[in-house]
């Protein structure tokens, strides 16, 4: 029996939309698992993004409930959500958002001071994760805006972890990468779960979607259905094959 | 007269076969006379003999054709070129030779003509000719009746085809345009009364199905109106107090009033027989809203309205308001008690559990309370024509949700199955 980390019940969200309700998710039951790295696919529009950003407190939902650990969430007032998502999740997008009045390592430390008073071993444990994404100390020295895109969002994952999250959340990692730093990124994030880190990620691209051992298929704010690749090993054609007869199940 | 006129081809017909056979019969019966005319050869042979030695100046006496020999067998007459001149021609010929005998001495030889052959030649001729003619005008007369069939029978009754298929596609406008004269005019004009009948006939239903809607429309117009004032009253009402119990009881008017207004003008439409056109539209609602339908449907304040558990509900607001006034007005009417609501959330649906204390209906009469028109024992004397149920579940089926009806502990218990979002 594995672990539950994060759990959902009945989740609906809805947006007003010039007057007309627009429900984007309904009746979402979910159960996230301790050490999966969980993929949810779909298309536009399906509510992929608009599920993740309720998981991770980043929003309320409509109705439902969301619980993580013992805790519902869903019942938090925004301060507390606050809180919740500072000690508990760390969030990767496709635009990155490093301050560029500061430098690599002092990005990552400001994120890290809001949770951890020690310094000191703050900064023991950024020089440990930019070691683990090929950050030289160097590059740790410069300036967002003097560091390539495969960098910044490798600075990304590192801002994300420094506080050790139960749950890595990300929204379309290497949506604005090119091929060769994508791949990069999703190494990174593979070697991080292997490491035991839980990882949720949204995407419609499927190579970045085979990293992980949970897809998840949402369809106009509904699991369709869900499909169990085992841990990624690299270069195992018959992951492809599983994903693709999956999506095509799907209707992707 | 008419008959004759009718019958013209027929009559011809059988004239020309008449003919035929007449004909045919006559030649056949007509016995060929070939015997020749003994009186005329013997005095043929009689007035050869006696001018025998003076046939230079012989003349034929006779309507015979001969020629005469002598015995060395050259011609001393011929009646015409063309006759047989020796004895050997006449025998191939089959002409009659007879002897010339002057005082008892053979002098020569007379040969008569046979033209039996000629004869008969001419006798064939003449019936070939008999024959064709008649198979002539045998022709004519079949060509002239099959043209006078096409016109007369043929070609109405394609007419009549296009006729038919016109009327079926309901278009009754287009008359059947038909020659009275013609063979069937009498029983084609029948089908063009029919086609008229039938645009009669149509014609007054739409009327009276117009005036039903006129007069439906002018019913729904006098109820509409007194409730507009309800309506109106009741706003006025509503922002004039303070006291909240008193503004909830006005809005809970307004609601209803609202609810008469949209019923109303269904009625314009939908007949009992157009119930299956009603329209159920559902939507994703969320489940709380359920809390407003209730709320709205229990107007004697019977029940507590439970807690409702959070999901996204698939259903049609006015539909399912219409099943949960159906619910609760049947309590109030037959068991008229308190009653109780329970909410249950299921995998796939959220039900509500309507239960009275009224100790329910009798088993065997569960299953026919949904049916149309069937009312349990205990309706005698209540008004209602037994639709209400069934129109009930007729809206839930087409929310793909449910209603059941069976005897809980304490009186009947309804229970609306209503199906979560995303499920479909």
């Amino acid at each position: 029996m594995r672990e539950i980390l994060l759990r959902t019940e009945k989740l609906s969200k809805s947006f007003s939309n010039g007057g007309n309700l627009q429900h984007v998710l309904k009746n979402i039951d979910l159960q996230l698992y301790k050490g999966d790295f969980t993929v949810i696919m779909g298309a536009s529009g399906a509510g992929k993004s608009t599920l993740l950003y309720a998981l991770s407190g980043m929003d309320t939902p409509t109705l439902g409930t969301i619980t993580f650990g013992d805790e519902v969430i869903s019942d938090f007032n925004s301060d507390e959500l606050a809180v919740f998502r500072r000690k508990h999740c760390g969030f990767v997008f496709q635009q990155i958002y490093l301050i560029d009045g500061m430098s690599v390592m002092d990005n990552v430390l400001a994120a890290g001071l809001l949770v951890n008073k020690d310094k000191k071993a703050l900064v023991k444990k950024a020089e440990e994760f930019f070691s683990a994404v090929d950050i030289s100390e160097e590059t740790q020295n410069k300036f967002p805006t003097q560091i390539s895109g495969g960098e910044a969002q490798r600075v990304g994952i590192v801002r994300a972890l420094i506080n050790s999250p139960e749950i890595l959340f990300a929204d379309e990692p290497t949506g604005a990468l090119n091929s060769k730093t994508g791949l990069d990124v999703l190494d990174t994030l593979t070697k991080f779960n292997d490491q035991g880190q839980s990882v949720v990620m949204v995407t419609h691209d499927m190579r970045s979607a085979r990293r992980g051992n949970r897809i998840l298929y949402l369809k106009d704010g509904v699991i369709l259905g869900e499909c169990d690749l085992g841990k990624y090993v690299h270069g195992d054609a018959e992951r492809h094959t599983k994903l693709s007869a999956f999506l095509t199940e799907m209707g992707w | 007269m008419r008959s004759l006129k009718k019958h013209i081809f027929l009559i011809g017909l059988l004239l020309v076969l008449a003919a035929e056979v007449v004909t045919l019969i006559a030649f056949a019966a007509q016995s060929i006379d070939n015997t020749q005319d003994a009186v005329a050869i013997n005095e043929a042979i009689q007035s050869v003999q006696n001018d025998w030695n003076t046939m230079e100046t012989h003349t034929n006496q006779t309507d015979l054709e001969y020629v005469v020999l002598d015995m060395e067998g050259a011609v001393v007459f011929k009646t015409k070129e063309g006759l047989s001149e020796s004895i050997n021609a006449a025998v191939i010929h089959r002409d009659t030779v007879l002897d010339i005998n002057v005082n008892n001495v053979i002098v020569g030889k007379i040969i008569l003509y046979n033209d039996s052959a000629q004869i008969m030649q001419n006798r064939k001729q003449s019936a070939v000719i008999i024959l064709l003619a008649a198979i002539l005008v045998q022709g004519g007369i079949c060509i002239g009746y099959t043209i006078y069939l096409n016109r007369t029978v043929i070609k109405p009754f394609h007419k009549l085809e296009g006729f038919a298929e016109r009327v079926a596609g309901g278009n009754l406008d287009v008359p059947l345009e038909m020659d009275r004269h013609n063979l069937f005019g009498a029983f084609t004009e029948s089908f063009d009364i029919m086609r008229a009948e039938l645009k009669k006939a149509r014609i007054a239903e739409a009327e009276a199905n117009a005036s039903k809607k006129e007069l439906v429309a002018k019913l729904s117009h006098d109820i509409k109106t007194p409730v507009a004032s309800i309506k109106a009253a009741s706003e006025v009402g509503a922002v004039f107090t303070s006291d909240e119990k008193i503004k909830d009881n006005y809005a809970q008017i307004i609601r209803k009033a609202d609810q008469i207004n949209t019923l109303v003008t269904e009625l314009f439409t939908a007949t009992l027989e157009e119930l299956q056109q009603l329209p159920v539209m559902p939507t994703d609602i969320e489940s709380n809203e359920l809390g407003i339908l209730l709320e709205s449907a229990d107007y004697l304040n019977r029940a507590i309205i439970p807690d409702i558990p959070d999901c996204l509900i698939y259903a049609d607001r006015l539909r399912l308001q219409q099943v949960f006034d159906n619910i609760f007005v049947n309590s109030y009417k037959y068991a008229n008690t308190k009653i109780d609501i329970t909410l249950r959330r299921d995998d796939d649906s959220l039900a509500v559990e309507i239960e009275d204390y009224g100790g329910g209906v009798e088993t065997e009469e569960l299953p026919i309370l949904k049916e149309k028109f069937k009312r349990g024992s205990n309706a005698k004397n209540m008004d209602g024509a037994g639709l209400g149920l069934y129109i009930s579940e007729y809206f839930m089926q087409q929310m793909q949700g449910q209603l059941d009806i069976q005897n809980g502990s304490t009186g009947l218990r309804v229970t609306v199955r209503i199906p979560l979002s995303g499920l479909i």
